[in-house]
């Protein structure tokens, strides 16, 4: 597939749900890295070609340990993820929204990718395993699920 | 069926009187949704006032016919139920009205805290809502007119995003907590209606495919409910305060469609007519 294709296919994914390739991709990940511990350059390459430019920044903030995953006591779940700057996204269980510049021009606006570094960190970590835990009340969880809680 | 279930009931239970002799049995009781059916999202696209008639048409009828707990989050207050929908509901009990919580936040940054709290607990005891209607979300989204400039609509879609993410989020985790507690109300839904800027003008043809706005919301929202108003003569000549044309659309229409568990059900009706009469009676009509 050459890149003009990839672009196409990225293009009609516009419903938010992510497309076969990359689910299977995130299983390939999950039982591989749950029998060895790492992740292999083929999937990596995979990783790569699905998810372009941010799979790498993606990768460096699993490494940096950079995603949480909160729970409240109601059971509400909700990832935040440490970018680069030190600033704190929340990003949702159930759908792909990230705060970030990155997902509002190139995601929302360009309808370039199919989600943010952010995004694919949380997912990665999910699929690794290797995501903090923490604990919030129920109105820290609601007030970062509404963007209004101090970074 | 499972997507727009709430609308399809709302157009079957106030399907005019020949249309129901036609479907002999009317208006059928809705089936109990499969739990693995998921949340449902539809948008109400269209002009404000009729939309907002049927996002209270639904409330009731969710609130009265299926006793469902709703909250309604508008801008504008609601001092009185409208006549037309007293009309069409005569049966209503205040009982059944006591299920809708209407909530008036001023700001979208109101309204995404007052979505974000529903899962705390004096929201979800001793029932979750398991219908959540935003009425006008331009008038939250949208800044006055002058306030944009060159087209450019990025803080604009982004806050979109985020209020659609939270409200499907948010349902997804109703959804959870109603099956959690076997209610017969699950999975929680979402109806918001949204007029297009373009829309707004006199010379409105449909809602552009290009409203940036519309764009994000249709990522998020898995059906599309547009509402289209007709003005061809036979609508004038029949003595009918207004006819407007139904269209559903959307992912959510297609996931529904190949699902085992449409058949034993009507499938879903992609066009109906709306029949607004000068008393503000409403009837629908499958097309």
């Amino acid at each position: 597939m050459n890149r003009g294709a990839l672009k196409h296919e990225v293009a009609v994914m516009s419903d938010f749900t992510l497309p076969d390739v990359a689910q299977q991709l995130f299983r390939d990940i999950q039982k591989t890295y749950q029998e060895t511990s790492q992740i292999p350059d083929e999937l990596l390459i995979a990783l790569k070609f699905v998810f372009g430019p941010c799979a790498l920044p993606a990768l460096d903030l699993v490494d940096q340990r950079s995603v949480t995953c909160l729970s409240s006591p109601s059971g509400r779940k909700a990832f935040q993820v440490m970018g680069g700057s030190g600033r704190l996204y929340t990003c949702f269980v159930s759908c792909h929204y990230c705060p970030c510049p990155a997902f509002a021009y190139t995601v929302l606006r360009r309808n370039e990718g199919l989600l943010c570094k952010h995004i694919l960190a949380a997912y990665l970590c999910q699929a690794t395993g290797v995501s903090q835990q923490e604990s919030v009340s129920d109105q820290q969880m609601s007030a970062l699920l509404s963007g209004t809680a101090a970074p | 069926m499972v997507m727009t279930d709430i609308l399809a009931h709302v157009f079957r239970t106030f399907m005019s009187q020949s249309e129901q002799r036609k479907e002999l049995d009317v208006p059928p009781p809705l089936p109990p949704l499969p739990p693995e059916a998921g949340c449902s999202t539809v948008l109400l696209v269209g002009e404000r006032s009729t939309s907002r008639s049927l996002l209270l048409l639904a409330a009731v009828t969710a609130a009265s016919q299926m006793g469902m707990r709703v909250m309604f989050f508008t801008q504008t207050q609601i001092q009185s139920l409208p006549v037309s929908l007293q009309k069409c509901v005569p049966s209503l009990s205040p009982e059944s009205l006591k299920k809708i919580q209407f909530s008036y936040p001023r700001t979208v940054e109101e309204l995404l805290q007052q979505v974000a709290s529903l899962h705390e607990s004096p929201n979800t005891s001793p029932i979750p809502p398991s219908l959540i209607i935003v009425d006008r979300l331009e008038s939250f989204l949208c800044a006055p007119a002058g306030d944009s400039y060159s087209g450019f609509h990025s803080g604009e879609q982004s806050s979109a995003a985020h209020l659609s993410a939270l409200l499907c989020d948010t349902a997804a985790f109703l959804t959870q907590v109603l099956q959690q507690r076997a209610s017969s109300s699950a999975p929680c839904r979402v109806i918001a209606s949204f007029q297009p800027e373009r829309d707004t003008g006199k010379d409105s043809g449909g809602p552009s495919a290009t409203d940036p706005i519309l764009d994000v919301l249709d990522r998020y929202f898995k059906i599309r409910c547009t509402l289209d108003r007709d003005r061809s003569y036979e609508a004038a000549a029949a003595g009918l305060q207004e006819i407007w044309n139904i269209y559903l659309s959307g992912t959510g229409i297609r996931d529904t469609s190949s699902t085992k568990h449409c058949d034993d059900r009507p499938g879903v009706a992609q066009e109906w007519q709306l029949f607004i009469f000068p008393d503000g009676l409403m009837e629908f009509k499958l097309v």
